[in-house]
């Protein structure tokens, strides 16, 4: 065995090790939140903390009975797919305009949008809404969560269209293809892949997304993630209740990421890194 | 005639591409260019505890200037601002460099170390107040068997902002780190064979190749993050609403309770407007620099 082996080796055992170590300190907090979850109400409290015990539903079955919890899930699935699918029927004819014509400034005016705190569209969005009485309604809620996903959908498929080759559109063009089918027909099968990303992100994102339902959603319309406000305040000892609704609420954003993770960091960077 | 034919396709290959564009420009006025002149000229009224509102001049903006709240918010903001990105961008860079050390990620993995970021940070928040619970808490429990001290992080005046940085942190590193891989793994490979034949050691390599090439890409995640930290908001308000006192009263947090607690939305407004122009003109001052440390 040589030096430089043997340093090669240790190199890489200490490497693992860095990597194990960011894994714990990546996946701890969630785990612990889990397993809270799963604790007998006794437990989740229990000083010092303890890592093994008899798992129980019980935190799950008192979060159902105790709090709205199914209808606010439901609120929250109305809201996200909502703007979700307003974001797609707009974005995807942007984003390929915008790709097409290289007149990019509809696509940098949603991206400014992006950047600006929410609370600047909510206060004259809260103004206008108690106007024309539609505080609490979900359109309020869909159109102001459609100023999320809208970037979302143009700026993940922008790369995705400029990367089909222009002959593809101009074969099309002199077999008299109208621009609206080449869309529908040619572009949009190409970049599909591309689409079901742009979705997952955007519903994402709208998921979690918390400002503008604290304002505009009222008892009936409130979100899971608007409600969670409510869980934390009905009791600093039901930590169990809590940590079931934090796991319940984090789960339908962590597996659809899971399903997309190959091209997720590429598409979030919203165009300004190519992986 | 083929002339004529050639215009008038152009000339409708226009109208279709500007009504393919319309529903999302339409939508973009009526959601976001609009409220937001609607915002500015808010920022020129001033409205009673009763509802009655009336023109104000620059009220608002003089009363920004003379509020304590204000500068106090503003103080918050760039402290939370400056201590999350240093972190965010040193540990991000390290893992990048763990990560690419360790060649083939299995999607499981990738899966995991996205989780942080994908979670709500509502849900971020919720989890850490419990961990972080100064008399019941896992965090200090840890502490005091390694035989430190506990803390009352999030309810600690003093800790608050570094405890809500460390949560913002966890949440966010690992998506800097995956942006810095995505910048190592797009390096040219010869740059390193070259400083290997130099018998360069790998931390001079790090210093003087690497980090050199990856500036470009450290500084747009720098942009990505600065924008959310800016204007911060979900952590805080779910865990402190701005407290204990107002020790974390962020800008975008102030702005949110002057309008929505205290129903002044013709301050808020301007609050928000000042907020915005400071995004922004983070945004522009870090783009200056990537152009500068662009190769």
């Amino acid at each position: 065995m040589s030096d430089a082996a043997n340093t090669d080796r240790w190199i890489r055992w200490l490497n693992t090790l860095q990597l194990v170590l960011a894994g714990l300190l990546i996946m701890a907090p969630t785990v612990w939140m889990v397993l809270s979850s799963f604790k007998p109400s006794f437990e989740v409290t229990a000083y010092p903390p303890t890592l093994i015990f008899s798992p129980t539903l019980e935190n799950y079955d008192e979060l159902t009975r105790t709090t709205p919890f199914l209808s606010y899930a439901l609120n929250s699935l109305i809201v996200t797919v909502g703007s979700t699918a307003l974001g797609l029927l707009f974005g995807i004819p942007a984003a390929f305009a915008v790709s097409w014509t290289r007149i990019s400034w509809p696509a940098i005016l949603t991206l400014a949008a992006r950047m600006a705190p929410g609370t600047l569209f909510l206060l004259p969005w809260y103004v206008m809404f108690r106007q024309i009485g539609m505080i609490g309604s979900y359109t309020a809620l869909i159109l102001s969560h459609a100023v999320i996903t809208l970037p979302i959908v143009i700026w993940v498929l922008l790369p995705s269209f400029d990367a089909i080759p222009r002959s593809v559109f101009e074969a099309a063009q002199v077999d008299g293809c109208s621009v609206t089918r080449i869309l529908w027909r040619i572009a949009m099968p190409l970049v599909a892949s591309g689409i079901a990303v742009s979705a997952i992100l955007a519903f994402v994102f709208s998921w979690n997304y918390f400002l503008f339902a604290l304002v505009l959603s009222n008892g009936d319309t409130k979100t899971l993630i608007a409600a969670a406000f409510n869980f934390i305040g009905e009791g600093s000892t039901q930590w169990g209740a809590l940590m079931a609704a934090a796991t319940l609420i984090a789960l339908p954003p962590l597996v659809l990421a899971a399903l997309v993770q190959r091209w997720l960091v590429s598409g979030l960077t919203l165009g300004a890194v190519k992986g | 005639m083929s002339d004529t034919a050639a215009t008038f396709t152009q000339d409708r290959q226009k109208l279709e591409m500007a009504a393919l564009s319309a529903p999302a420009v339409l939508f973009t006025v009526a959601m976001i260019a609009f409220p937001v002149v609607y915002t500015i000229w808010l920022g020129f009224q001033t409205f009673t505890s009763t509802g009655k509102q009336s023109f104000a001049g620059l009220a608002n903006y003089s009363k920004l200037i003379s509020d304590v709240e204000f500068w106090h918010g503003l103080w918050i903001t760039i402290a939370l601002f400056v201590l999350s990105l240093a972190l965010q961008l040193v540990f991000g860079v390290w893992l990048a460099l763990v990560l690419f050390h360790a060649k083939r990620l299995p999607g499981i993995v990738r899966s995991l170390f996205i989780s942080p970021f994908m979670m709500p940070p509502v849900v971020a928040g919720m989890m850490w107040l419990v961990i972080l619970d100064p008399s019941l808490g896992a965090a200090n429990y840890i502490l005091q068997s390694l035989g430190l001290p506990p803390s009352d992080w999030l309810a600690s005046p003093t800790w608050v902002i570094p405890t809500v940085a460390l949560i913002d942190s966890w949440q966010w590193t690992p998506y800097v780190a995956l942006i810095v891989l995505g910048g190592l793994q797009s390096l040219p490979p010869s740059v390193y064979e070259a400083a290997q034949i130099d018998g360069a050691s790998p931390f001079k390599t790090f210093q003087r190749i690497t980090l050199p090439l990856l500036l470009p890409t450290i500084v747009t995640a720098a942009i990505l993050r600065s924008v959310d930290l800016l204007r911060f908001f979900d952590i805080i308000y779910i865990t402190t609403q701005g407290g204990p006192g107002n020790a974390s009263n962020t800008l975008n947090i102030y702005g949110f309770r002057v309008g929505f607690e205290f129903f002044n939305i013709g301050y808020a407004s301007a609050l928000m407007l000042t907020l915005t122009a400071i995004v922004f003109g983070a945004v522009l001052a870090f783009n200056r620099l990537r152009g500068a440390v662009a190769w």
